[in-house]
């Protein structure tokens, strides 16, 4: 029993009773939470017309009580935000190094420097802040505005920012969330939600966001929530099967946002072996893409295509590369990168079978769970790619860039790529097979909140662009009215 | 050392060693075998280390010439992914010599005059190494693009029948009868006829072993064999399923050549299914017969039985072998009297063993099941692989070494959770070491997909993959 406790966040008011536990992602993490099924008839807001006050503030004083709520989660300060961690220590992936480093980095997401370019950027501010006027072409006045919309989020717990991009969303959009908590980060969520009560008490902002655990998947609870008088949006993060899950509440009057579950790919092209300067600066950077948060991200880089050529000479380059990456990757500061602390056994085993197959694989390291490379020995990923974490890239050497491509699909997120030639080259191409995001080697996991995410626009799409035409009968033409 | 007497015998016949008896196999005193295992283990890791190139080339990696103590060859042992190791892409592009090449490396048998020309899926390149090489492939029904291929041999196989029909038919603590050595028995085979997959092999063993080759005396539920293309065709889609990638697969002309043939089999398979119980019910009633089949099959068997009024079908001293997983099914908690009610015997045999490794370890009136002499059992460490204490109940990662076993490496880390008390005997009064009855497969304690070479879900994964064929013209 490792014993934490996650309160439930009611719109201010913190409940801290009827506990009852839950299992966690591993046999030994157990946790309790108030009974969601008590709860869960107060977690939705009573009447659409309560989300009138957020409407009210201006984006001004939205930025300055967020800005606000970031100083204060200061980690040395803030007891809940210590929590928070120690609770993800237990119930996550992460080494308390890279654990302790994101929660350090916390406040900077709240910096109302980034957050007004986000807004401006994904929606514009105008949009939020009133009606946009602009006539159009035959004759009528439309004035459209960008409403915040009653919303249940389910965001993943691979590290605490999400939860903070959360709340951060639905504070910009003027919505009304419902966040479920995620086991594997259970405790960030309510601790931003604490630390937001405690700097604004009873203002809009606190009394549109409610922070709850129940177990992904429990139906009486999603049932009782996911009803279009309820609840407009979902807002869904995460793995295949729980994504998969949320789809049965879609219906007409709710929409479901995914931000599912994404693979990344990485293309390198033939001018990394121009010199050993160059070649040690291709593998920094793609030992940098493979073993941020020990590849837990989706942006991760897993299968590195090379394009050295496969002919014996080509082979070679490809076995160099994966070499030097994983020297890189073993040299990555602790609070990035660390050797994971729990190997996967099937992909352990997988390396293994490939380590005995020469003919095929060439294995760089992996004898320790540290990580390792595997060089492919021909033009053909490993076939337990899908299985690659902890550190475990699999470099495939290629001799046409179409062989690539076929590899790219709607599971797709990023593409790093080196040189930027090659992606000036590819960005017309891969889109079409799926790849949303193209970005330089060596930055895939550096993600900024201000570009679109998964090729949409979650922001915009959070909002419900509602339009008040005006039309003169002099100016548009009334359908009353016979033309002459 | 001691000099062991009949070693030889003791590493290729251990029935002749132990005069045919079951019960003198499990009564050997644990200090005695163990020193017999000891030696054994020594000359067949010795041969093995020179033999077999992947287990020469490990060898020589982590810097094992030989070993002397038991804990010494686990570094060696293989989990089944090496079974998989080699690129499904050589399967794809018809590159059977390759597979040839890759499966060379994994028996110390001589590949390297097989002739694959022409080869036109699995199917055939195993039926070409059945007819050029001693060995006697099987496959797992692979679960995400590629499929387990394991070089198993004639002689191995028959060997394995002979130990079953020894196990099946002689009780513990008394020495054989005559009619106990030689049963006669219609043999009943509630599967496919044929195929590659692990347990479909097992049909024309049983053939062989349990009614000496006769036809008549040999019951097939299905006509026709379980194709391994279409197998692995069903692992391909799965794994582009969860790519997203489902249209991009493309399917070989020579499969979808099949197509007519392969639903052909399907449409039968009703038809087929009611001549089995009417001939169950009318030819084999009340007669002695032998069957084995995995839990949810006899299961399934049962149920369809008694749903058509057939009850207690056969004579009480009928055997029946069963086990395997239980992965993916949920039976009812009395699935057991379902079973017996239909077949009307008495007694039900369970086991418990891998398809990587022959062996079968026999489950005792204690329902643990005990470990054959030629296996020396190891718990390990799930997380480091590294060997537990062989002493006190632990708890770990199953692995075995299997002695008997020739044409492959026989050092085996399973996928499986298992318990052995060291110390404590068996109440049963078998002196062999013995695995606890709760048997769980580390994957499915973490939910996560496996391929385990399972008897359960063949005949759904092989529909599943045809009517993915159907939509394409052929």
């Amino acid at each position: 029993m490792s014993g934490f406790r996650i309160p439930l966040f009611l719109r201010g008011e913190v409940v801290e009773e009827n506990w009852v536990p839950f299992g966690g992602r591993g046999p030994e993490s157990t946790f309790e939470a108030p009974d969601p099924h008590d709860y869960v008839e107060r977690l939705p807001l009573a009447t659409p017309m309560d989300l009138a006050d957020l409407h009210e503030i201006t984006f001004d004083e939205i930025l300055d009580v967020l800005g606000e709520l970031g100083r204060a989660l200061d980690f040395d300060t803030n007891r809940y935000i210590q929590e928070a961690y120690s609770a993800a220590l237990q119930a996550g992936n992460y080494p308390a190094s890279i654990l302790k480093n994101s929660y350090l980095m916390l406040p900077h997401a709240f910096d109302p420097v980034g957050l007004r370019e986000i807004a401006e950027e994904r929606i514009g501010i105008d949009y939020l802040e009133g009606w946009v006027s602009k006539r159009l072409q035959d004759g009528r006045e439309l004035r459209i505005r960008a409403f915040g919309s009653r919303s249940l989020h389910i965001p993943a717990g691979n590290g605490g920012l999400i939860s903070a991009i959360t709340i951060i969303r639905n504070a910009l959009t003027r919505s009304d969330a419902i966040v479920k908590a995620p086991s594997n980060d259970p405790l960030t969520a309510v601790a931003i939600a604490r630390t937001l009560a405690e700097v604004a008490p009873n203002h809009p902002l606190t009394k549109h966001l409610a922070v709850a655990y129940w177990k992904g998947g429990d139906t009486d609870v999603e049932e009782a929530l996911c009803r279009p008088e309820r609840i407009e949006k979902i807002i869904a993060w995460g793995g295949f099967a729980s994504v998969k899950h949320i789809t049965r509440y879609i219906q007409p009057g709710l929409e479901l946002i995914a931000l599912d579950p994404k693979r990344s790919a990485t293309i390198i092209g033939e001018e990394a072996f121009s010199s050993e300067a160059t070649l040690d600066e291709v593998a920094i950077r793609a030992a940098c893409d493979i073993g941020v948060a020990n590849q837990e991200a989706c942006a991760s880089a897993r299968v590195i295509y090379v394009l050295s050529g496969t002919d014996p000479e080509g082979i070679e380059k490809a076995n160099r590369l994966g070499e030097r990456i994983y020297e890189k990757l073993l040299a990555l500061p602790e609070t990035i990168s660390t050797r994971p602390p729990i190997f996967d056994r099937e992909l352990r085993d997988h390396i293994e079978g490939s380590r005995l197959t020469t003919d095929w694989f060439r294995v760089v390291g992996g004898e320790h769970g540290e990580g390792a490379i595997i060089v492919s020995q021909m033009d053909q990923a490993v076939d337990y790619a899908p299985l690659l974490s902890c550190r475990v890239a699999n470099l495939v050497p290629v001799d046409k860039i179409e062989q690539v491509t076929a590899a790219i699909n709607a599971y797709t997120q990023t593409v790093g790529i080196y040189p930027e030639s090659l992606k000036q080259e590819l960005r017309n191409h891969l889109p079409l097979f799926g790849a949303q995001r193209l970005t330089s080697l060596g930055y895939a996991c550096h993600v900024t909140t201000a570009a679109p995410q998964d090729a949409i626009e979650p922001l915009r799409r959070m909002c419900k662009w509602v339009v008040d035409e005006h039309c003169d009968p002099d100016e548009v033409f009334p359908l009353w009215r016979e033309r002459a | 050392m001691a000099a062991v007497q009949n070693l030889d015998m003791f590493m290729s016949d251990p029935l002749a060693y132990f005069d045919q008896s079951i019960t003198r196999m499990h009564m050997i005193s644990r200090p005695e075998l163990e020193e017999l295992q000891r030696q054994a283990l020594r000359i067949r890791v010795a041969e093995h280390i020179d033999g077999i190139e992947m287990v020469r080339n490990l060898a020589a990696r982590i810097g094992i010439t030989e070993v002397s103590e038991f804990d010494d060859v686990v570094p060696l042992f293989f989990a089944h992914t090496a079974f998989k190791s080699y690129p499904a892409a050589l399967i794809d592009q018809g590159r059977f010599d390759l597979m040839t090449m890759w499966l060379d490396k994994h028996t110390p048998y001589d590949l390297s005059g097989v002739d694959t020309e022409g080869c036109e899926g699995i199917d055939a390149w195993i039926d070409r190494l059945d007819e050029q090489t001693p060995l006697e492939v099987i496959t797992s029904s692979g679960t995400t693009g590629t499929i387990s291929i394991i070089p198993k041999d004639r002689q191995g196989a028959s060997y394995t029948m002979r130990v079953w029909r020894n196990f099946i038919f002689q009780s513990f603590g008394r020495e054989p009868t005559h009619e106990e050595l030689y049963p006669e028995v219609d043999v009943i085979w509630p599967n496919f006829a044929a195929g590659k997959l692990g347990h479909l092999r097992l049909a024309a063993m049983l053939k062989r072993e349990f009614t000496g080759g006769d036809e008549s005396r040999f019951h097939a539920l299905y006509s026709g064999s379980i194709s391994t293309d279409l197998m692995f065709l069903a692992s391909k889609m799965r794994a582009a399923a969860s790519r997203g990638e489902l249209d991009r697969l493309e399917i070989d002309p020579k499969l979808l050549a099949r197509k007519d043939e392969l639903i052909e089999m399907e449409t039968r398979r009703p038809r087929e299914m009611a001549a089995f119980f009417e001939r169950m019910s009318q030819e084999l009633a009340g007669k002695r017969i032998f069957m084995t089949s995995a839990y949810s099959l006899l299961y399934d068997l049962a149920a369809s039985g008694l749903e058509r009024g057939l009850r207690k079908v056969f004579a009480p001293n009928s055997a029946i072998l069963t086990g395997g997983g239980m992965k993916g099914v949920v039976l009812p908690e009395n699935f057991m009297d379902v079973i017996r009610d239909f077949l009307g015997v008495e007694e039900i045999q369970e086991g418990y063993g891998m398809s990587e490794i022959g062996a079968f370890h026999w489950g005792c009136r204690e329902k643990k099941y005990h470990v054959q002499p030629y296996v020396v059992p190891f718990l390990l460490d799930p997380e480091t692989s590294a060997p537990l204490p062989r002493k006190g109940r632990q708890t770990g990662r199953a692995a075995f070494y299997d002695i008997l076993n020739r044409s492959h490496w026989g050092g085996i880390i399973s996928g499986d959770e298992i318990t052995i008390d060291w110390d404590t005997p068996c109440p049963c009064g078998l002196q062999s070491v013995a695995i606890e009855h709760e048997i769980m497969r580390y994957s499915e304690k973490e939910g996560v997909e496996d391929d385990r070479i399972t008897c359960n879900a063949t005949v759904e994964v092989h529909d599943e993959a045809l009517n993915f064929m159907k939509a394409f013209e052929g």
